[in-house]
């Protein structure tokens, strides 16, 4: 997989060269960072909150924790991979911070939790198909991907509330 | 010799990626099918009979932009012997995670028709996957 990242701040626009000699006092506001950043940071925030609540449900709910423990490892090789195309230069916030990521209710009953979850992953990876434009080639395949495992995600626990059907018979 | 003349364009490239993928599919369900189940195989040829006309969708796509559809081989190379149900099962997922690598090349593209298409089709084919196989991954088409 290219793991070619985002640099957080955009490098050009960094206003020492503006400033001169005149010290930090001078460096003025820092840049905005670009869409790509801000569309990578939404992602990441995303799985975040999507990790949270794999892990209230794993632990509201041992019963399903067999189901749900494969899908959370995935989500977490997500944001290992979102995360790592993010370049953040020295002095910036290290990762986007998990403050204020919205904290699930308790889990329900099995039933309850699996068509919670599933309307999640179902909204997740349509939120990442909207975010494809106008990104780099190499990230929009990451989203893609991202995108389809996480509506496969929506078919395996649909699957297991209903038959647990598998394509064989 | 013109040589930018015998370069295909990228989205003619990726499209003739795609079709070798599905014209491979179609093959695959072909042996997947007569090693499945009566309801299994029903869904095989549902997706066979899908693929074929995506076959003819992308060979029509093809043709617009001016290329000729690759033609499909009389045979492929399995990746793994099928003399079962669960073989069969798990070749399904394998055609369909590699149909997904091949719609990816769609998304690298910067036409944003083309880019939208290919994801939505990826994300179809890693649907179709798991529906076979009982079990989802992290980053289907990617390699890891």
């Amino acid at each position: 997989m290219n793991r070619r990242g985002v640099l957080a701040v955009t490098v050009a626009a960094v206003p020492v060269l503006a400033a001169g000699c005149k010290g930090v006092g001078a460096l003025g506001t820092p840049p905005r960072p670009g869409p790509e950043v801000a569309m990578l940071r939404g992602a990441i925030r995303a799985e975040q909150v999507m990790i949270s609540r794999y892990r209230v449900a794993i632990s509201g709910s041992p019963a399903l924790r067999a189901t749900l423990s494969p899908v959370l490892t995935q989500h977490e090789a997500h944001l290992a991979a979102l995360r790592a195309r993010l370049i953040v230069p020295s002095g910036a916030p290290s990762q986007p911070s998990t403050t204020g990521v919205a904290r699930p209710g308790r889990a329900g009953p099995p039933a309850d939790v699996l068509a919670g979850l599933a309307r999640a992953e179902s909204a997740a990876a349509s939120g990442l198909l909207s975010r494809l434009a106008g990104v780099s080639p190499s990230l929009a395949q990451l989203l893609a991907s991202i995108a389809a495992s996480e509506a496969s995600h929506a078919t395996l626990l649909r699957g297991h509330r209903s038959t647990g059907h598998r394509g064989t018979g | 010799m013109n040589r930018a003349a015998d370069t295909p364009a990228p989205a003619s490239a990726a499209l003739q990626t795609v079709l070798a993928a599905v014209n491979a599919a179609i093959y695959g369900y072909g042996v997947a099918g007569a090693r499945l189940g009566p309801a299994a195989r029903a869904a095989a040829q549902r997706n066979w009979t899908e693929l074929q006309a995506m076959r003819d969708d992308l060979a029509a796509m093809l043709a617009a932009r001016g290329a000729r559809p690759a033609a499909a081989r009389d045979a492929y190379q399995l990746p793994f012997p099928v003399h079962s149900p669960h073989a069969a099962a798990t070749l399904a997922g394998y055609l369909e995670d590699r149909l997904a690598a091949a719609y990816l090349g769609l998304v690298a593209l910067d036409d944003p028709r083309l880019r939208s298409w290919g994801a939505r089709q990826a994300q179809s084919c890693a649907v179709r996957a798991t529906v076979w196989t009982g079990r989802t991954t992290a980053f289907p088409g990617l390699k890891p």
